[in-house]
């Protein structure tokens, strides 16, 4: 979008995402508002700054718990816009804000946009997560996941030679662990009981899961369907 | 009907509301737990009042001699209630006083008992106050004060950085202290400008949520703390309190700036609010009155303008018993309970 | 009687520990919740075992720990790519005899779909929570979670699911499809507090001496940050004001435990940094941990009592590496800790080979001939891969193999 001199100011919130129209930034809000959580996760607030100064994030990220909780207590529709399409995704979910005096939880806010983001498929929200497809296969469809199949050195370059060392015997390494449930097991955490794992699939599909899972990544949704539904067909 | 008029508390409140009554005519007993007269100020050895920097030593001193010099006040040591029973004009107290049990009528009953310092230990935030040694509580630097010798308890030495950090045990939903204590945000600036008094080198930082500066601390504490004496006040309360080398490492958000910040300091002082008193709790049980959800004794009466009047009629509150009180709070109580619980004999 | 000066005064008041009375705790005791809800009929509540230890939570109530009868509810990152974390849980257990059971019918708590992705709602993940009790339930076992994550996590729902009627019965209805009853167990228990109440039964039994190692203690964020009131606080640990779990256990091996000014930082984990968006989550974790860590104590070893924990302050440290940061801390869980320090095979329990930061030097510091173990575990894989071993048992596994 061309730069203009009514536009040229980067720090008006309604400038920055003229794609969406204000009506659309509020129906977002009242959606995150009407979650019955809402109210116990936000309660007033007299900036002491404890979220923000126990915050991981806020320290790497220009990200403030401070101000998502009093955007959020003004129905700032504009800047709630802002968190919901790029600030929430730094949040590590650490929950060192909930010292909060007043009893505030910015992490449980955060938590609900972006329960919001997610249902709505807002495309910072895809592009974010593109990459987790992987491991939101897995949990799905094990029930548990970082499994061990998973440890590839491609996959975590950075862990250290040890992931090669490790990929490379994984077969065997896994054969040599004690405890029953694992051993042997490489494409999950620990060996499930079918029945368990129906338990699950119904779980998902019941509760709307599948559904949520379909805004985010429409293949990936069809490829665990499918796979649900043949096992629970199966029985 | 006694003219007796029972005085629970020796400290400014219940001297004041003794004196009070003796001088408009009523009997009045007075009973103290401690073996002295003076009550927090005095058990706590502050050092200047906010009040026109008096020396709290001598204004307690004035105040308890005016009771001790009135022939109508009696005053009993060491002594704590034990029961009180009846109705206004007809309480029968059993007291124990020095040991020996005692018990006596009186017509109405002021209730004095004040308050007590909040236990840093129980703060939300880790402050740590019972780990390291050089995180003290204003009391603690109120003793330093008066003998005008501040030091870090670690090492005897005189500290060159120094924060207060305020609403400590106050305004707090996690404690369930979610008052206001009144008197932090005053008590915290006065001793600022007298640490800058005493220690010159020195530099002290106040980290607050909100600066409470009631209509004349504005000029005569908080711009006099921040343009004489140049203390720096920040606003973003602190987190927690680490130990770093020899020093402290304090982590906050400077507001302000919007972002977080850790400073090195040598002294940390924690502006601990109030809680009711151990004896304004048993008091309150034994005298039948309600209390509010915070242990302090319910005040207002039933038009809610009579700052002296409990739930229960001839028992009156004064002080700190009934919430964050500053002097001029407790004084002007216990005058007012003064004259409502002589007023109640005479009719 | 000799008078205090002032500064004595002061050191002597702090040198008590706080007062936490319950009486003045400013929450209602969800378990009497728990029970009222009971009492109408709306959930099952499974009771504590009768073999427990009581503990003090923060706001000076009590806490039932259980000893054994417990059903393992295991951790998917742990079991995953620390399972010498896991193996070092049980093989605790199995050296006191006690009763446990290692499920195959438990999920883990998918948190992952919610914290990370938010690709998940309250209901599924309270329905996922109570699966898994009604499953111990079944069993008559009472649920003890590995995870710090699924611990705070589970802490979390129970508060939803106490406070709000629609997702109770949301719940049911699903796991009635599933045959289930809705139970939530009277105390949600973390393995670590198994742990600290075992302590001293460890060290009874320790062969270990750790006697030279400083270590420094990273405590969970998602263990006592989370529903805060209900963690272990002890007046005897840090004068009661922080929590004592992990530090407890640490002191009671004999180990000596450090103080550092990032104590009550996050690892930096951050669930979906850790795995698509790393560079915080080494940043963090390295900068903000490991250097100050090291900076400031050097310590031999640093402890802590979460899967994501261990996995982001271990696998942090080979970058950070790579630009020469100052780090090398090795990274342990509190039930490494205490299996090694009861003489357990480093390789076949607590399996040390998963670990990326190098733990060669603090085995050598304590006296341990890692390559003797490390060739009889070679010996162990060689069998395996030749066809005549199928795996590592609990029967090569269970007896101490170390012994000072």
């Amino acid at each position: 979008m061309p730069t203009t001199l009514e536009n040229w100011n980067p720090g008006k919130a309604e400038d920055r995402h003229p794609e969406m129209t204000y009506a659309e930034k509020e129906r977002l809000f009242l959606e995150v508002k009407s979650d019955p959580r809402y109210n116990d996760f936000l309660y007033g607030c007299y900036e002491c700054g404890i979220c923000v100064s126990t915050c991981p994030s806020a320290r790497f990220y220009d990200y403030s718990p401070r101000v998502i909780a009093q955007a959020m207590a003004r129905e700032d529709v504009e800047r709630i816009y802002d968190i919901i399409s790029e600030d929430i995704w730094n949040c590590a979910q650490c929950f060192s804000c909930v010292r909060c005096p007043r009893q505030n939880n910015p992490g449980g806010l955060v938590t609900l946009l972006r329960e919001v983001a997610v249902k709505n498929g807002l495309q910072e929200t895809k592009d974010v997560l593109q990459g987790y497809s992987r491991v939101i296969y897995k949990v799905m469809l094990k029930g548990n996941q970082v499994s061990p199949d998973m440890l590839q050195p491609d996959f975590f370059p950075d862990w250290g030679p040890w992931v090669a060392g490790f990929s490379a015997n994984m077969q065997v390494w896994r054969k040599a662990i004690p405890v029953d449930t694992l051993r042997g097991v490489t494409d999950a955490a620990w060996r499930t009981d079918r029945k368990t794992l129906l338990e699950l699939y119904t779980i998902w599909f019941e509760t709307g899961n599948m559904e949520i899972i379909k805004e985010i990544d429409e293949g990936l949704h069809d490829l665990l369907a499918d796979v649900m539904q043949e096992e629970l067909e199966e029985g | 009907m006694t003219k007796k008029i029972l005085v629970i508390g020796g400290g400014p409140a219940g001297l004041e509301a003794a004196r009070s009554a003796a001088e408009l005519g009523g009997e009045v007993i007075l009973l103290e737990k401690r073996e002295r007269l003076g009550g927090t100020p005095d058990r706590e050895g502050y050092a200047k009042l906010t009040h026109h920097w008096r020396d709290a030593s001598e204004a307690m001193a004035e105040l308890a001699a005016a009771v001790t010099s009135n022939k109508n006040v009696e005053v009993k040591y060491q002594a704590e209630v034990k029961e009180i029973s009846g109705s206004a004009g007809a309480f029968n107290v059993k007291i124990e006083a020095g040991g020996k049990a005692e018990s006596f009528d009186a017509g109405a009953v002021i209730v004095a008992t004040g308050f007590q310092h909040f236990d840093p230990g129980r703060a939300t935030q880790y402050y740590n106050y019972y780990s390291f040694p050089d995180v003290i509580t204003l009391t603690d630097l109120e003793k330093m004060l008066k003998e005008h010798k501040v030091v870090r308890p670690s090492n005897g030495e005189a500290p060159k950085k120094i924060a207060f950090i305020q609403c400590v045990g106050s305004r707090d939903r996690q404690i369930g202290n979610e008052y206001c204590s009144k008197v932090c945000c005053g008590i915290a600036s006065k001793q600022a400008i007298e640490i800058r008094e005493q220690l010159p080198d020195s530099k002290v930082m106040i980290f607050y949520i909100d600066m409470r500066m009631y209509g004349y601390w504005e000029p005569e504490i908080y711009w006099k703390a921040q343009e004489q004496h140049k203390v720096n006040y920040v606003k973003g309360v602190i987190s927690e309190v680490l130990k770093k080398g020899d020093q402290l490492l304090i982590r906050g958000e400077d507001t302000t700036m919007s972002r977080p910040m850790e400073v090195l300091m040598d002294m940390v002082v924690l502006s601990v609010g109030m809680e009711p008193s151990a004896g304004t709790r048993a008091v309150a049980q034994l005298a039948g009155v309600e209390q509010n959800k915070y242990g302090f004794i319910n005040a207002g009466g039933a038009s809610g303008l009579d700052p002296s009047a409990t739930s229960k009629a001839g028992v009156f509150v004064a002080g700190a018993a009934s919430g964050p009180s500053d002097l001029d709070d407790s004084i002007a109580q216990a005058g007012l309970a003064a004259a409502r619980a002589v007023a109640s004999l005479r009719n | 009687m000799t008078e205090m000066t002032t500064v004595e005064e002061i050191l002597e008041r702090k040198s008590h520990s706080v007062i936490r009375d319950a009486e003045v705790a400013p929450t209602h005791d969800i378990r009497e919740a728990l029970y009222e809800l009971e009492a109408k009929g709306e959930i099952i509540v499974q009771r504590v075992p009768e073999n427990h230890v009581e503990v003090t939570t923060k706001y000076g109530r009590t806490k039932k720990i259980p000893i054994d009868h417990t059903w393992h509810h295991k951790s998917c990152g742990q079991c995953g790519h620390i399972p010498g974390y896991t193996s070092s849980i049980f093989w605790l257990h199995r050296q006191f005899g006690l009763d446990y059971i290692d499920p195959t019918d438990q999920t883990s708590c998918t948190g992952w779909n919610y914290y990370a992705s938010a690709t998940s709602n309250a209901a599924a993940q309270a329905a996922v929570m109570s699966r898994n009790f009604a499953a111990a339930y079944e069993t008559g076992y009472f649920p003890m979670i590995h995870c710090g994550t699924s611990y705070g996590h589970y802490k979390e729902i129970r508060e939803q699911l106490v406070h709000r009627k629609e997702l109770r019965d949301e719940v049911r209805r699903i796991l009635d499809k599933l045959g289930k009853p809705l139970v939530i167990p009277e105390e949600i228990v973390h393995y670590s507090e198994w742990v600290h109440v075992m302590r001293k039964k460890f060290a009874e039994r320790q062969t270990v001496s750790f006697a030279p190692i400083t270590a420094t203690v990273h405590p969970a964020c998602h263990y006592y940050k989370i529903v805060a009131e209900d963690a272990i606080y002890d007046p005897e640990i840090y004068g009661g004001q922080r929590t004592a779990t992990v530090t407890a256990t640490l002191e009671a091996l004999g180990i000596n435990v450090a103080d550092y000014s990032t104590w009550f930082d996050c690892c930096g984990f951050g669930f979906r940094h850790i795995l698509v968006q790393r560079d915080f989550t080494r940043s963090f974790s390295t900068l903000r941990k490991i250097e100050v860590m090291k900076n400031e104590v050097n310590p031999d070893l640093t402890v802590t009592h979460d899967t994501g924990c261990v996995t982001t302050l271990d696998k942090s440290q080979f970058s950070a590496k790579a630009h020469d940061r100052n780090v090398g801390i090795p990274v342990l869980s509190d039930a490494q800790v205490a299996a090694l320090a009861m003489g357990a095979h480093p390789f076949r329990v607590v399996q040390f080979h998963w670990h990326s930061t190098d733990w060669r030097p603090f085995l050598d510091k304590l006296g341990i001939d890692w390559k003797k173990y490390w060739d009889e575990f070679q010996g162990d894989l060689d069998a395996i891969r030749a066809g005549t071993k199928s795996g590592i048992t609990w029967e090569d596994a269970d007896k101490p193999v170390i012994y000072g």
